[in-house]
Parts: structure tokens; sequence; C-alpha cells
């Protein structure tokens, strides 16, 4: 398969030039379910909330105006590989063009859980032109920090068929028809989806979190990073300077 | 992106082109030789790479797009042209904007919302598109169908465009769009398209007077100026697409006739001459 970071067209790299142009910064976590990324998210954020910063935190698919057109394609199993990835980005579009942009230009540290870079791995798994889909979410800011959060498959894969009564049709990959079984198409769309994520750790500027560490020392490694990488004094309270 | 003619490859025997199903049969044959051709001929149906599965061969119906802002007659049109082509013996199927099962009605709620932002708004319009496309078009087409669309993805782009998203983008939005055989643009001036608006509902509606983009406080003036912009991507994109421009201010029965001779041309109908049925005859003004 070609990778998905080859081919990035010349609108991509348009937007990307101007991502730099506000006060904000963006951090986000990725990886595939059952790697610890929102739990790794989650403990990050309570961190900056605790301490008083300037964050915002979102999450993937919560945009309440897209959101009855992708419940309706879902339970009626209308989805294609290309209407799903549409429908997802006008999702996500929804969520940057009224939240994260905003909020970068108002000075925020965005916290995502998951972003672009799931539906470049997702949707590249279930066929879609990886030139297609850099085009469709170039308008989106490139992150500051973007953590990828690596587990082994067996181990994202039991830590969610554990969990879960049942598998989602969409979220198994049933759509693509590899097989009957839900668990087993989970598994083997999960690989793929994990594949499509290792090539993108070094065009993309990954940082590699290894989600087998005890959740508290790789919460620590995450902060550390997180302190060396953005610039956290401009979003702590403010005392004595002012903006 | 640079575009071509539409499909000229199938006509390379120097054969005018004949009905639908006749050249299907003509070409299978010479495919067959020589199966290169049959991903040059996929290529050539598409703007970039097609959908996963799709073959150009299978798709042996027409697809014609009407073009043209609102009150250029294009509804009005697509009913007349629907009868005469089945009266002909063609089966035809319509596609428009925000028709499709899996977002139309979705759309319909975000703009009587106003809420909704400009690439949000591109991308619902996209996976609407996609979705008659995939769902209605195509299987269309490889039934043998005429598909008859009422506005394609030439409409999205210019709104899109007028709006500031660049046209890179949005060209690569639609590459997996099927090319048309035939493009017709009914230009009308956006005066005239407004007295025709006018006429019609009463009113000037918010996003065809481009009121999301605060041109003027005047709705005539903000209706003139955003028609004006969108004409000016028409303009761009009637040479690059190789559309064919009639006049839609000429009478239904002039504009028919026109479109007529052009679609039997295309499909190797010979007669052109048509009258409405009764039920039609309250357009024929």
């Amino acid at each position: 398969m070609a990778s998905v970071i080859q081919n990035v067209p010349e609108s991509a790299r348009v937007a990307q030039k101007e991502s730099g142009k506000y006060p904000g910064a963006l951090v986000v976590v990725e990886g595939i379910d059952g790697s610890g990324k929102s739990t790794q998210l989650y403990l990050l954020k309570r961190w900056l909330e605790i301490g008083g910063y300037r964050i915002h935190f979102t999450e993937w698919n919560s945009s309440p105006l897209v959101k009855s057109a992708t419940r309706r394609g879902k339970q009626r199993k209308l989805l294609t590989p290309t209407t799903f990835s549409l429908l997802h980005a006008a999702d996500f579009a929804d969520r940057c063009e009224r939240q994260i942009l905003p909020l970068l230009h108002g000075g925020y540290l965005v916290l995502a859980d998951r972003y672009i870079y799931t539906a470049f791995a997702r949707d590249a798994a279930r066929g879609c032109s990886p030139h297609w889909l850099r085009n469709l979410y170039s308008f989106a800011p490139v992150p500051d920090v973007t953590f990828y959060f690596r587990a082994p498959l067996d181990v994202a894969v039991n830590r969610i068929v554990a969990g879960r009564p049942k598998l989602k049709y969409y979220e198994a990959g049933m759509d693509l028809g590899i097989s009957l079984d839900r668990a087993e198409s989970f598994r083997i769309f999960q690989e793929r989806i994990l594949n499509n994520y290792d090539q993108m750790i070094e065009t993309d500027k990954f940082v590699l979190m290894d989600g087998t560490i005890p959740v508290n020392r790789l919460q620590k490694l995450m902060r550390q990073i997180v302190g060396e990488r953005v610039n956290m004094e401009q979003f702590a309270p403010k005392k004595t300077k002012k903006k | 992106m640079t575009d071509s003619l539409p499909e000229s490859d199938s006509s390379s025997n120097g054969q005018p082109r004949k009905t639908v199903k006749q050249r299907a049969g003509q070409v299978r044959p010479r495919r067959s030789k020589k199966p290169a051709d049959a991903a040059d001929a996929t290529a050539s149906r598409f703007y970039g790479a097609p959908m996963p599965g799709i073959t150009a061969e299978e798709l042996s119906g027409s697809l014609i797009v009407i073009e043209g802002t609102d009150g250029s007659g294009r509804s009005t049109q697509i009913s007349l042209l629907t009868e005469w082509l089945e009266s002909e013996g063609f089966a035809v199927q319509t596609m428009g904007l925000r028709r499709s099962f899996l977002v139309g009605e979705d759309i319909d709620a975000l703009l009587a919302e106003n809420a909704v932002t400009r690439m949000t708004l591109a991308l619902m319009y996209g996976t609407d598109f996609f979705d008659q496309l995939e769902r209605r078009i195509l299987p269309a087409l490889r039934s043998g169908l005429i598909v008859l669309a009422d506005r394609y993805i030439f409409t999205l782009i210019a709104r899109s465009a007028v709006r500031g998203i660049s046209r890179d983008y949005l060209h690569g939005l639609y590459e997996m769009a099927l090319r048309p055989d035939l493009t017709f643009w009914l230009s009308v001036r956006p005066e005239v398209a407004f007295d025709r608006e006018f006429k019609k509902s009463h009113s000037i509606s918010y996003w065809e007077s481009g009121r999301d983009l605060s041109l003027s406080n005047d709705l005539f003036q903000s209706f003139i100026r955003y028609q004006s912009m969108v004409q000016k991507e028409f303009e761009y994109l009637s040479k690059r697409h190789y559309f064919v421009e009639i006049d839609g201010e000429r009478s239904v029965a002039e504009v028919n006739a026109a479109l007529r001779k052009r679609i039997a041309r295309q499909l190797g109908i010979r007669g052109t001459h048509y009258h409405p049925s009764n039920a039609l005859a309250h357009l024929w003004r």
C-alpha cells in the first residue's frame, strides 16, 4: 500500500505553513483503540486543570451538527468508505472551525483525543486514497506535539474486547467484509490501522509512547515532554504578567 | 489539475456515436484485445483515481449535467428533457443537490440554522454528492440509464470557492467524481435570475443571496454581487471543463430545443421533434 505520508498535495502544504500564526498550542494523542491514549490525555488534562492552565479538551466525533447523519448512516449501514470518511471530515471541520481554531487564536492550549491522523490511518485502511485524505484534511492546523501511543496488537485488542459486550459494526470494520466474525474482523482492521500509524511516525513527527509502560510512569514522561515542547508559561495562570 | 475532453477514446473509430447500448457493444470487443485500454478508459471517465472497485467499461449509460443558478430554468428543462428522452425510449434517472438519503435532510437543517461554517457545509455537500454518486448515479449508469443531474460538482466548487476555499482543495475533494458526458450551463444575468426567483417565491433565500458573506445589507445588492461572484467562478470552470453554454434568458422552448439538439447528437437520436404532453404544457411558456 502507498504510504499515507507521500504525495502531500500543494494545498496541504500551504495550510501547514499558515498554521503557526496563532498564540495557542495544540497537543494531540493518537493510537489504536486500547493503546491507552485516552487515559493518558485525561491525566494530562487533570494535571493542567488543577494547575489552572488555559486549556480546552476536544475529542473525535463529538459535534452535534452532524450527529444525526452519522447515527443514521451507522444504524442503517449506509456508509461507504468515501461517505464514512466525508461525514467524519465534516464533523471534524465543524469542531475545527468553531472550537479548535478560535481557541488557538485566543491563546489556549488545546488537547485533542484523536486528530486527523486517525482519519488517515483508519480511512486508508478502508481503502480511501491516502492522497485524497491528505487533501481532505489540509485545512487542519498542524499539532505542536503528536503523541502516538503504541501497544502490541494483542494487548490493545484484548483490552477492548474484554471491556465491551459487543463491538459495533463499523468499529469492527465489518463493512470491509474481512471476516464474518466481529472479533476477528476487528483484529485485522486494527492491525491495518496500526501499520498505517507506524508509517507516519517519522513523516508526521510522532512522539512514540510505549503503551505497555505503567500508567503513572508514562504520564510522568508525557508531562515532561509537553513541558519541553510547549511554552507552558503562556498558558499558566496570570499573576503579574499581562497579555 | 487539467481536464481533457470527456471519454473521447470511445469514438476513435471515426463513427458518430450511436445509442448508448450500441456504443457499449462496439467498444467492448476492441477492449478485450487490448486490456490496457480498460485502465485508460477508467482514468478518462474520472478526474482522478476512481473509487475502489469502479471501472469505466461497466458504465454504459450517459451522464448529462445541467448547471445554472436559481432562476436559470434548470428544473423546468430537466422535467421536459426527461419526458422527451422517455418518449425516445431512454430510461432516465435524476440527481440533484441535497437529495441523498444519507444527509439530504441534515443539510436542510444546517442551512435553516445558519450556524454552519463554510468548510463543514462544503463537506456535508460532498457527503451528499458522493452518497448519490455511489448509490444512484453509478448503479444507473451500469444499467445503461441516462442520468440527468440538476447541478453537479461545479456548483459546489463555485459556491465554496467564492467563500475562500482554495480551488485546488475543492478539485482534490471531487477528484473521484465521474466526468460528465455533457455539461450544459444555462447562463442568465443576476438581475434576470433575481426577477424570476422573486416572481416564483416572493422572497430571496439567505444562501442564494450569499448573506453569510456580509456583502451588503441591501438584499438585492447582496444577491447581485453574490451571483456575479459565482458566475465568475463558472466562467473559469466553463473553460476548464468544456461547458456547453446556453443563453438561459431565451424562451423555455428555445432553450429546450438547443438542449435536445446537442443531446441528440451525443446519444445518436435522429429526430429532435418534441412537444410537451398536457401534464407539462404549463412549463412551455
